[in-house]
């Protein structure tokens, strides 16, 4: 349940959006998380609209994206797309990688209200 | 109207991890964050390692979501020991590290450990300013964990498989788990050990003091 961290560090983004954009309220959100953060949509919707109440974003739309890994291999330098219990390089047969994507929790997009 | 923003979310976390290892790095500290599943051994491995290498260097964070058992069983034993208590949270941030960085004086330390909440999940998704990250897979545990929380052992720089000492009595096929890392993570070094017997520490204390001197060397 690290959904809850997420949301506390996702609300905070939005707390400081809201005031440089002078925002009366949050609508919709996106979120993009990397598949390697094995977060758990529905956990993080349910800590997100605990997380909240009595915001700006109270009753806003989280949407949740999860994006693909990529990897680089570290012995020979191939950039590869992996999965989340296969990081084999196909080049070199060795799983020793630098998670180029996959691993981040992005905020993309925030609709307001003025 | 619609804000496009690409912002990591976890970028305040990563901001207090990397001031954390920069005070280390200042301070000529190697930390090490141990994560595990609960129930794997990582305070007892501590227990048998700190006194091996030089008691008065080291220093323990103790993550725990309740109690101060773990932090006990060790103030005998390390230096310096601070508890943090998580209340309901499954990982140590880098916020609680930071502070628990507050408690500790680092110049008359060489090694710090922060023993993570035993959990095989959420810990390895907070970068805490570590300089290395020890992944334990206990025998009990069973043969199948790599492959059902990669998550966990794909960053790890060295992986020990404790308890040892019960493979002859439990159905546990090492080569499962061998051959499970063999897809993801073949770069860590790879250490069986018992606590209990003392089987193989001697392998894990010499990968701590290299990274102890990579870590001098370096700066």
């Amino acid at each position: 349940m690290h959904e809850m961290s997420i949301a506390t560090a996702l609300l905070e983004q939005l707390r400081r959006i809201a005031a440089e954009q002078q925002a009366a309220r949050i609508v919709e959100v996106e979120v993009h998380c990397g598949v390697m953060q094995q977060v758990v949509p529905e956990s993080l919707q349910l800590a997100f609209e605990a997380a909240s109440t009595d915001t700006l974003a109270a009753g806003a739309r989280l949407k949740i994206v999860e994006t693909g890994l990529a990897a680089r291999c570290r012995s020979c330098g191939e950039q590869f797309e992996a999965a989340i219990d296969n990081y084999l390089c196909p080049r070199c047969r060795t799983a020793d990688v630098e998670i180029v994507a996959g691993r981040d929790i992005v905020l993309r997009s925030v609709v307001c209200e003025v | 109207m619609k804000i496009n923003v690409v912002e990591s979310v976890l970028k305040a976390n990563d901001a207090v991890a990397r001031e954390n290892r920069r005070r280390l790095d200042a301070a000529g500290v190697v930390a090490v964050n141990l994560m595990s599943a609960p129930g794997s051994g990582k305070t007892l491995l501590l227990e048998k390692t700190i006194p091996a290498l030089a008691a008065a260097r080291c220093a323990v964070l103790v993550g725990d979501l309740q109690t101060t058992r773990d932090a006990e069983r060790l103030a005998g034993i390390a230096a310096q020991v601070t508890q943090i208590n998580t209340g309901t949270g499954c990982h140590l941030t880098a916020t609680q590290v930071g502070e628990g960085l507050d408690s500790l004086d680092l110049r008359s330390i060489d090694f710090l450990f922060i023993e993570n909440v035993g959990n095989m999940v959420c810990p390895a998704a907070f970068d805490l300013g570590e300089h290395r990250r020890a992944v334990l897979l206990s025998v009990p545990e069973g043969d199948d964990k790599v492959a059902k929380y990669p998550t966990l052992f794909q960053p790890a720089d060295v992986i020990l498989l404790t308890k040892v000492d019960l493979l002859g009595v439990l159905d546990y096929q090492r080569s499962k788990v061998y051959q499970d890392l063999s897809r993801i993570n073949t770069r860590a070094p790879r250490i069986e050990v018992s606590s209990t017997t003392g089987q193989g520490l001697d392998r894990w204390f010499a990968w701590l003091k290299d990274q102890r001197r990579a870590q001098v060397s370096d700066s």
